[in-house]
């Protein structure tokens, strides 16, 4: 484990910052149980906790404050100087940060939506959705780390991507929907446990080429920024 | 002794003997100049981007929904269904508004200044809650404007319709102030509690998605009381069912799609829960600036 990667979780976990990341797992594990103990039908809570909860609101917002949060805090505070300055290769920088973004970030979503998808159906559809958000993780998490280094305020950027672009376009014009990392989830999910539970509505080959695009494009891009990076103070 | 040497020479210090304007003035300006704040006015270009971005989609779509009823006759939406069509840019809104009005004093600690001013620690926080309040209003309410013009303008009855649109626009004007105080106070609190306006933005979006698929869960609970007790669980579908039950008709006409929300006879209850929500999220502002920039 590097020097960076250690650092980068020590400011991510230290003074008990890890409790913030609890919440929102847990109330999908939640509401999950609740449900099986009312013996709610799987198909009727299924799409709102699941897809509704978990890949719509948890994987993108975790994956946002987190994402930001290895790269981003530093570049504000302007303690990112400080690595800057070491004589490291740039993508020595990016790709452990990447790392622990997408390390901790899978972590907290994949484990819930396991238990979720055991609990909804069958084992084969809770490591479906495991395995689905841990590769949406790291295509947030590329995404997301590149905005830091692109824009002075990469989390209303990341925001309007999550609220604006995969929900509310998303819901109104499907053309939108191919480039939206959450329905790409939704169809490697699919195609992992095919379950009534889940519709796709891009191509699993699309959904997979695009994902591993963005995740490695925007890391390139990331690197790439790195190397000619000015540090400002905040924007006024 | 000789002469003393030393003199001091009068550089003309003046102290103020001018009339001193008090709290209530103090109380404005912190109001206007947040209002200012939330739409990025006074400040620089990339400040304004992101506020003007939400304004500037509101007003397409209205002016989108006015076109058509112009033109084909067709409401597309009521009043009362524009503003909750729009939920998601009115909780992006806030998240860009209210970390810009409290977590920027809180992160460079200017608060000590504000303090030191006639200007009691419960009137900093109730301005920002009253200009991020008019904000969300204006953002909700310009493009209601937009649309009654619209509909005044084509309208085939004369004064009348006029009049009749006018009687529309009013109970939407209202739902959009009860939009405004509920999510004003939740956001700000949100945001109080962090100087970092990356996090205090992502925590208020947390906040409002999450609740969400806890309704779409419990409406679909076996108990008919857990349904209609259900839009308890968010913000924005408690502000919904506060208004289908004080407004009802007045929102949505009859026969329109959608309707009021199934909630049974507990519409007390939910404005109930409104008010409370509403005064527990002040009281804790409150108690949070009793105690915050005390370093």
């Amino acid at each position: 484990m590097s020097t960076v990667s250690w650092i980068t979780a020590r400011g991510l976990f230290g003074r008990r910052r890890f409790l913030l990341l609890l919440p929102l797992p847990l109330l999908l594990v939640g509401l999950a149980v609740l449900c099986r103990a009312l013996d709610v039908q799987p198909a009727d809570w299924g799409p709102p906790v699941l897809v509704g909860l978990g890949l719509a609101v948890v994987l993108p917002v975790v994956a946002l404050v987190i994402g930001t949060g290895v790269l981003g805090a530093e570049i504000d505070d302007g303690t990112v100087v400080h690595i800057l300055t070491k004589p490291l290769p740039r993508w020595q920088i990016v790709l452990p940060k990447l790392a622990v973004a997408t390390g901790v970030t899978a972590a907290t979503v994949a484990v819930p939506l396991l238990v979720a998808g055991v609990l909804a159906d069958s084992v084969r559809l809770g490591l479906g959705l495991a395995v689905a958000a841990a590769l949406g993780a790291l295509a947030y998490s590329a995404l997301f780390l590149a905005l830091c280094l692109l824009t002075r305020r990469p989390v209303l950027l990341g925001l309007a991507y999550v609220l604006i672009w995969e929900g509310l376009l998303g819901n109104f014009i499907d053309g939108t929907k191919v480039l939206s990392i959450q329905q790409w989830v939704i169809a490697i999910a699919d195609r992992v446990a095919p379950t009534d539970l889940l519709t796709g509505s891009v191509s699993v080959p699309v959904a997979a080429v695009l994902t591993a695009l963005v995740s490695v494009g925007f890391t390139v891009l990331a690197i790439d920024r790195l190397r000619s990076f000015s540090v400002a103070g905040e924007t006024s | 002794m000789s002469e003393p040497t030393g003199v001091i020479h009068d550089i003309g210090y003046q102290r103020y003997t001018g009339p001193r304007l008090g709290r209530g003035h103090v109380f404005g300006a912190l109001y206007l100049h947040g209002v200012r704040t939330a739409f990025g006015l006074g400040r620089s270009a990339k400040a304004k981007i992101f506020p003007w971005l939400v304004v500037g989609v509101l007003t397409v779509v209205a002016a989108g929904a006015t076109a058509v009823r112009a033109q084909f006759g067709q409401v597309v939406m009521t009043y009362a269904q524009f503003a909750d069509a729009m939920a998601w840019l009115v909780i992006f809104f806030v998240a860009v508004a209210a970390p810009e009005l409290v977590s920027r004093d809180l992160r460079s600690g200017v608060l000590p200044l504000y303090f030191s001013r006639p200007l009691p620690r419960g009137d900093y926080a109730l301005a920002k809650l009253a200009a991020l309040v008019t904000a969300l209003w204006l953002l909700l309410g310009g493009p209601q404007l937009l649309m009654f013009l619209g509909a005044a303008f084509s309208t085939g009855d004369g004064m009348r319709g006029v009049w009749n649109e006018l009687l529309d626009l009013l109970p939407g004007l209202l739902y959009a102030g009860l939009w405004a105080v509920v999510f004003a106070s939740i956001g700000l609190l949100v945001a109080s509690l962090t100087g970092k306006r990356a996090f205090a933005a992502g925590g208020i979006v947390a906040v409002f998605l999450m609740t969400t698929p806890i309704v779409g869960t419990l409406s679909i609970m076996p108990s008919a009381t857990v349904n209609q007790l259900a839009f308890l669980a968010s913000p924005s579908t408690l502000v919904g069912a506060v208004g289908s039950w004080a407004l009802g008709d007045l929102l949505v006409p009859e026969g329109q799609r959608g309707g009021t929300m199934p909630i049974g006879g507990f519409g007390p209850l939910y404005a109930v829960a409104a008010a409370v929500l509403v005064a527990g999220c002040v009281t804790l502002l409150l108690l949070r600036y009793r105690k915050v920039a005390a370093r």
